[in-house]
Formats: C-alpha cells, sequence, structure tokens
C-alpha cells in the first residue's frame, strides 16, 4: 500500500501517518509463521496477578538480542536526553553570510578542535514564544539524518533567550557559488553523482514525512570529497499532518524553483513541489546557470510555458480547478523546447528532466522512482565523488583562485575539472 | 528506513532522577509526575486540543524530570509549556491566551479543593497512608479561610472568575509560559523527536489477530493512554510500550496468546519479557488507592514552593 512497496507513481498521493508502520510488517512477516503455529495449539498463559506487578523501574540490560530485526535497534543506540550546551563552547572564527533567516557563522569546537558551523536563529519576534518555524528548522535537521542531509550537531544556546544556535558540520561549499566560479559546467558523470545524492536525500525527508520546500542550489551545500548536502531547512515542514484552516501557505520556495502548482494558489501541494525544484536545480547543473530566471510569478509562468509548451487537459488535468487558473492567459498551444534548450543531452536524461518538470504534481516522478531512472545506469555512468575536483572555499574565508588565473599555475589537483573537457 | 530514534533517559538518569537526588522519594516524583500528566489532560479537553499533540506534551513533560528536579520549576508551568510547545510541533498551535486562561481555571480549582480540606499542614510525611485518617470529614472547615459548605453536598460549588483581560495574574502566567517554553527546550537540547504508540498499536493487533476484538482494542487504546501520565514513554521504545498494553488488555480479558518461550509473542515485537512487565508495572500503580491525604498532598505541591517546603519539612529528620 506504501508507495514505495508498490513502485507506483503517485507522488502526490495523501499518504496518511497511518501507513507508517507498515515497515514493520516486512521484519514481522518471517517470525509470523511461527507464531501462527503457535496460535493454533494454543495453551492458555499463565495468568498473573495484576497487583503483583514490579515495583520500579528495572531495564533489560541484555546486551545481545542478535535475532532482533533493524526495526526496534537497542536501546543504545538512541539518544540520551541532554540539555542544550552553551555557545561558548565554540570559538568564533569568521562569519559565513547573512541569510534572511540567520546569521551563519564558521567556528571551532574549543573540546574537539572541529570545524562547524553555527546558525543563529532570529528569534526576536517573541510574541507566540519560540517560533513555530525554528522548531520546523531543528525537527526536520534531527528527523532527517542522511548522509547527504547536513549534519546537525547539536544546538547550543548563548546568555540570553534569544540566542539559539544550530550547530552543524561545516561544508566548504555551495552549488550556487560553485557553479558561478566554474569556468566549465559539471561533466555528465558528475552531473549524475550530485543528482543521486540530492535524489536520495530528497527520498530520505519524504520518508520522513518531511517536505523542504525550498530547495535551490545555494542550499546545496557541497564538500571537497564531491558529497553533496543539503541545508536550510528552515521552510520546512511535515506533511500528511491534517492541514490547518487556509491550508498551507504559497509564501515558500524561492521564485525561480517554484512548482507552477503553487505559483497557481494550490494550498493542498506536497512532496511535488520539491521534484519541480529538482528538477530547476537538475537544469541549472546542466546549463551552468538558472534555468528560470524570472522577476515575477507572471513572467515565471510565461518562461515554463514556453519551455513545457501551455498545459493542456491531457498535461494537467487539475489546471483548471487551480484559484489563480482563471487569471492567467494561455497562450496557444505549441510543443515543449527541452531539445532545443538542451541540444547535448541524451534521450535518457531528457526524459528524467521532463519527469521532473511535468506540470501535472500527480504525474511528476517521485524522488524514489527518479533514483532508478535508466539516466543513471546509461554511459557515462556516475563518478564516483572521490575523483572529484577541490576547490577552495568562500565559505572558509581561504583566497579564491580567479576563474581565470595566468596559465602558467600548476595545474593543481583542484583544477583538474576546469581541464576536463566534455563530450556531448 | 531506520526508525526515529527518540532520545531515551539513561540509566544513571532512571536511577537517580534530580528530584530524587534533592531527597523526594520516588513514589511521590511519579505521582507528582503523573498529575502534571493529568493537567495536560484536562488542559488538551478544554482545549478541544489533538490527542497527538496532548500525548506529545505528555512525553516531553516526563522527558523535563530526568534533567531537572521538582524543586526548580513547578509542574504546573511546565506541564503548561509542554503543551504549548507540543500544539507547536504537532501544527496545531494554541493562543497563549486561550492556554492561559483554562490553566488558569484548572489551577484555580484545583486551589478550591484544596481549600475546602485544608488542615494544619500535615508535620509528619504524610505520602504514606495514615491509619488514622478518616476522608473527607472533618478536614472540610478546618481552616477560617476554607468557603463555608453549601448545605446540599456538603461543598462548595466551585466558580470560577476569569481573568481581567490585562490582569497582572494574566501576565505573570504569560511570563511562566514563556520561560516555561524555552526550558523545556534548552533542557531536552532541543530535542522534541517523539514516536507515538498508536500506529504500532494497530499493526500490533491486527498480526495478533486481535483487531475484531473490540474490547481487546479499546483496552489496550485505553492502557496506552494512562501509560502517558507515566514516565514509560521516555524509557522504553514503543513496541515495549505497546506489547506491555497488549499483555495488560489480554489479561485482563483472559485472552490467550502464545507466551511460551521461543515463542512468546512479545518476541515477535522484540520486546523483552522484563521490560514489558516492568512498564505494565508502571501502568498498574497508576490504579494504586490514594488516600485522601495523598492526594491533597499532590495538588498542594503543583506549585515548586510547596515542594520546597515538603522537602525542608521532610528532610530534616
Ligand atoms: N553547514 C554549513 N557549512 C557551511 N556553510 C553553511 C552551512 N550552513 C549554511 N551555510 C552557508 O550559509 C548560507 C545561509 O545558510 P541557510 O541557507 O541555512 O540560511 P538562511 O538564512 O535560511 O538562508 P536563505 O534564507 O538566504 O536561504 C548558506 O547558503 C551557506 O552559504
Ligand atoms: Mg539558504
Amino acid at each position: 500500500m506504501s508507495t514505495v512497496a508498490e513502485g507506483t507513481s503517485a507522488p502526490s498521493r495523501k499518504r496518511t501517518k497511518w501507513d507508517e508502520e507498515d515497515h514493520e510488517n516486512e521484519a514481522i512477516r518471517r517470525r509470523q509463521q511461527a507464531l501462527s503455529r503457535q496460535l493454533r495449539s494454543l495453551r492458555k498463559p499463565r495468568m498473573t496477578d495484576v497487583t503483583s506487578v514490579p515495583k520500579g523501574t528495572s531495564l533489560s540490560r541484555s546486551p545481545i538480542r542478535d535475532a532482533y530485526s533493524i526495526f526496534v535497534p537497542p536501546r543504545a543506540h538512541h539518544p540520551p536526553i541532554q540539555p542544550s550546551r552553551s555557545v561558548y563552547c565554540y570559538e568564533r572564527l569568521n562569519q559565513i553570510e547573512e541569510g534572511s533567516y540567520g546569521v551563519v557563522f564558521r567556528a571551532r569546537d574549543k573540546e574537539t578542535g572541529d570545524i562547524v558551523a553555527l546558525k543563529k536563529l532570529k528569534l526576536e519576534e517573541e510574541k507566540h514564544g519560540f517560533p513555530i518555524t525554528a522548531l520546523r528548522e531543528i525537527n526536520a535537521l534531527m528527523s532527517c539524518r542522511h548522509e547527504n542531509v547536513v549534519h546537525i550537531r547539536e544546538v547550543v544556546v548563548g546568555d540570553t533567550l534569544t540566542q539559539v544556535f544550530v550547530v552543524m558540520d561545516f561544508i566548504e561549499h555551495d552549488l550556487k557559488t560553485l557553479l558561478t566560479l566554474m569556468p566549465a559546467p559539471f561533466l555528465q558523470s558528475e552531473i549524475k553523482t550530485l543528482m543521486l545524492q540530492l535524489l536520495s536525500a530528497v527520498a530520505h525527508c519524504h520518508a520522513n514525512w518531511i517536505l523542504h520546500r525550498d530547495l535551490k542550489t545555494s542550499n546545496l551545500l557541497m564538500n571537497n570529497r564531491g558529497t553533496i548536502k543539503v541545508a536550510d531547512f528552515g521552510l520546512a515542514r511535515r506533511y500528511g499532518d491534517p492541514i490547518g484552516v487556509g491550508g498551507l501557505t504559497q509564501l515558500v520556495v524561492t521564485l525561480w524553483y517554484r512548482a507552477p502548482e503553487i505559483l497557481l494558489g494550490a494550498t493542498n501541494y506536497s512532496t511535488a513541489v520539491d521534484m519541480w525544484s529538482v528538477g530547476c536545480i537538475f537544469a541549472e547543473l546542466l546549463l551552468k546557470e538558472p534555468l528560470f530566471q524570472a522577476k515575477g510569478e507572471i513572467e515565471l509562468l510565461s518562461m515554463i510555458f514556453k519551455l513545457l509548451g501551455p498545459p493542456t487537459s491531457a498535461t494537467w488535468p487539475d489546471y483548471c480547478t487551480l484559484p489563480l487558473a482563471k487569471t492567467i492567459a494561455i497562450s496557444p498551444p505549441h510543443a515543449h523546447q527541452f531539445r532545443q534548450r538542451f541540444p547535448h543531452m541524451t534521450a535518457l536524461g531528457l526524459d528524467l528532466l521532463t519527469s521532473l518538470l511535468t506540470y501535472d504534481p500527480q504525474q511528476r516522478i517521485s524522488a524514489e522512482e527518479a533514483l532508478h531512472h535508466p539516466y543513471f545506469s546509461e554511459s557515462p555512468l556516475p563518478k564516483h565523488p572521490d575523483l572529484f575536483a577541490s576547490f577552495p572555499s568562500a565559505a572558509a574565508g581561504e583566497k579564491r583562485k580567479k576563474p581565470f588565473d595566468s596559465p602558467s599555475a600548476p595545474l593543481r589537483a583542484a583544477d583538474r575539472i576546469f581541464a576536463e573537457t566534455e563530450l556531448p | 528506513m531506520t526508525p526515529t530514534l527518540v532520545p531515551l533517559a539513561t540509566h544513571s538518569q532512571i536511577a537517580r532522577t534530580p528530584s530524587g537526588e534533592d531527597g523526594l522519594p520516588q513514589e511521590l516524583e511519579e505521582d507528582l509526575r503523573a498529575f502534571g500528566c493529568k493537567l495536560i489532560h484536562q488542559a488538551g479537553i478544554l482545549l478541544n486540543q489533538k490527542q497527538v499533540a496532548v500525548a506529545t506534551a505528555q512525553i516531553l513533560f516526563q522527558r523535563f524530570w530526568f534533567v531537572t528536579s521538582l524543586k526548580q520549576f513547578s509542574i504546573g508551568d511546565i506541564s503548561m509549556g509542554a503543551l504549548y510547545l507540543a500544539s507547536k510541533l504537532e501544527e496545531c498551535p494554541i493562543r497563549m491566551r486561550d492556554l492561559i486562561n483554562v490553566y488558569d481555571l484548572l489551577l484555580q480549582r484545583n486551589s478550591h479543593e484544596l481549600s475546602l480540606h485544608s488542615s494544619p499542614p500535615p508535620s509528619s510525611p504524610s505520602h504514606r497512608p495514615q491509619p488514622t485518617h478518616v476522608p473527607g470529614h472533618n478536614l472540610v472547615m478546618a481552616s477560617p479561610a476554607a468557603p463555608a459548605p453549601s448545605p446540599s453536598n456538603g461543598k462548595t460549588k466551585f466558580k470560577y472568575t476569569p481573568m481581567a483581560y490585562f490582569s497582572d495574574a494574566f501576565y505573570n502566567l504569560k511570563d511562566a509560559l514563556v520561560v516555561a517554553e524555552m526550558q523545556i527546550l534548552k533542557r531536552l537540547g532541543f530535542n522534541m523527536l517523539v514516536v507515538l504508540p498508536y500506529g504500532t498499536l494497530i499493526n500490533y493487533l491486527r498480526l495478533l489477530g486481535l483487531t475484531n476484538h473490540k474490547e481487546a482494542c479499546g483496552k489496550a487504546w485505553g492502557y496506552l493512554n494512562d501509560a502517558l501520565q507515566t514516565p514509560v514513554y521516555t524509557i522504553y521504545a514503543v513496541p515495549t510500550i505497546v506489547s506491555a498494553a497488549i499483555l495488560l488488555a489480554t489479561r485482563h480479558l483472559g485472552i490467550s496468546l502464545p507466551s511460551t518461550p521461543p515463542n512468546s509473542w512479545w518476541d515477535l515485537f522484540d520486546a523483552s519479557w522484563e521490560d514489558v512487565w516492568t512498564v505494565c508495572g508502571h501502568i498498574m500503580r497508576l490504579y494504586r488507592d490514594r488516600t485522601l491525604e495523598e492526594r491533597l498532598e499532590v495538588m498542594r505541591m503543583v506549585n515548586k514552593k510547596e515542594v520546597r517546603k515538603w522537602l525542608e519539612e521532610n528532610n530534616s529528620l
């Protein structure tokens, strides 16, 4: 019944939270046979006097429970209940960037010497206590731990109630800066690796009931080992919860990466909005510049219509039911222009791109499905992350080489990526 | 997909709670914590709040006392803060003013009941049953401050006086609420992950072929909710707690399930008998009869000042 089990394509189908428990079935099924055999030869269990229950708390300390499933990890794997440490456990190095939502610093853990990123949450507005958006950000990071999601180490506090910092692993680059600095686009093999990492992070978030809602290249961090880390869960939200009065807000996702259903006023959108953003990121990796650089929502819609061809009742059956559909003038029908825009792309690559940039959220490909798209198994195969070049980190305040440095400069390992040429 | 791993109290946190270190007996601490959970439950009903938010609040509330002594913060304030926070976490936020009004009512009612029974403060530890005590008698008029009983039922009817819109009482509660929410966050290290047991219960009942047994389902569901008044959700993983609820329900109804090793049904859910049985103990202790004096003592100690007073009076001995 879960989309994963069936492998069906209904990415935005409303899952309900009750579905979740079914993953346990998988492990239980094996032992269920033994149980049903037992059930048939029932013995009366010893009836215990419920008043003679034990006093106090004793934990079974059985260290080895080898027969136990991976779905119930041993108690020791759970984190302890632990108060926040003080921000003074860290030494502040340099400010990385002031985002719209908080300030990010580079810092050093005084105990371990580890270099970390500290994101100071903006808490001034205290009319409603601790802001729900900050809670969502912290909760999303904590419940979506994954190799390709930026690792949250802890949350530390300053002297006053308004000083709260999220401590993350420090990641050297963000993909946006990287793309603007590179003289040549990523290779196909590298793009495949990056897309697989992005998709597996997004699939993981969606499986954990989290919508990111702000996927874009500046929120994708990349370390020197060719690994992408999805960051900035400042707009993240749980889905599958009953949506309150008024539905979900449309004030999400940076304009260029915003899905058409949000642009047209949908308030019950789901995981598919992230998949549209993934499509925009895929295109940006190929083009080395953002796909839809629109100044406003109307211009963005017309750029989308131009590339995809205007929506029809076949490509987007629910289009007419969207709140703003009536107010938009649709241009006369024409075919999509993906081929013109991406002339060097293989047929499979184009198929993945159009599956992501699909009008109808119901038909748009899910992250789980996209991970298995044949594009990733055709030549050239995804490049091993270790073979990625490394770059000087802007965030770490390192001196960056000008993109076109003197030709006599020695060709560092870091520059290999610039030297390789791409075959169409 | 690996399940979300919620924080659980460590062995040493369980063995030595901060309140215990301050000299509060374990049974009294358990009762106080249960009382805070009852307040959350009642406030949830009055606010028409979703059960998921109430349950989450109760679990956060229980976690808090593994890192904080009851002498330091009041049950009233922390339970209010937990419900406020949990409502945001569960995407059904409540208005501060609504919550404060409801808590004001609950606390006024609490004081009213106390005043009906007010007597000279006991000088000996009264948490243990006192054989000379006659519940509900002779205590009512002991204090001149207590309102006169009405002739019909021997008790004064509780009449709630709402706070004035800009009253000090309101702002005091509001400050307490903001502080409580932040203290919960800080002391729990901002790890607010909670896994609720209901989905797992449905799944297990299905696997045990009990879904059509309405009474068993209802009873198990009830035990799970009652368990929210105990610390078990902060000590054990959900499969153990759900197994305990099923165990209590099936034993109560005389339903037989395979219980002989190596094919005991709880093994199917990766729960150890010892743990399941301990959880049953926690739940069953909720139903132990309390004397009136025990109950009043807990109601008084909704405020940390009374906890401190109790500790001074009982630990100097
Ligand atoms: N873990 C990290 N390591 C290194 N740099 C980071 C890290 N986290 C964030 N940054 C840098 O700080 C910038 C802002 O961080 P983030 O996106 O989380 O904040 P924000 O305020 O929500 O930003 P915005 O709203 O502008 O997207 C990122 O674009 C990145 O350059
Ligand atoms: Mg950002």
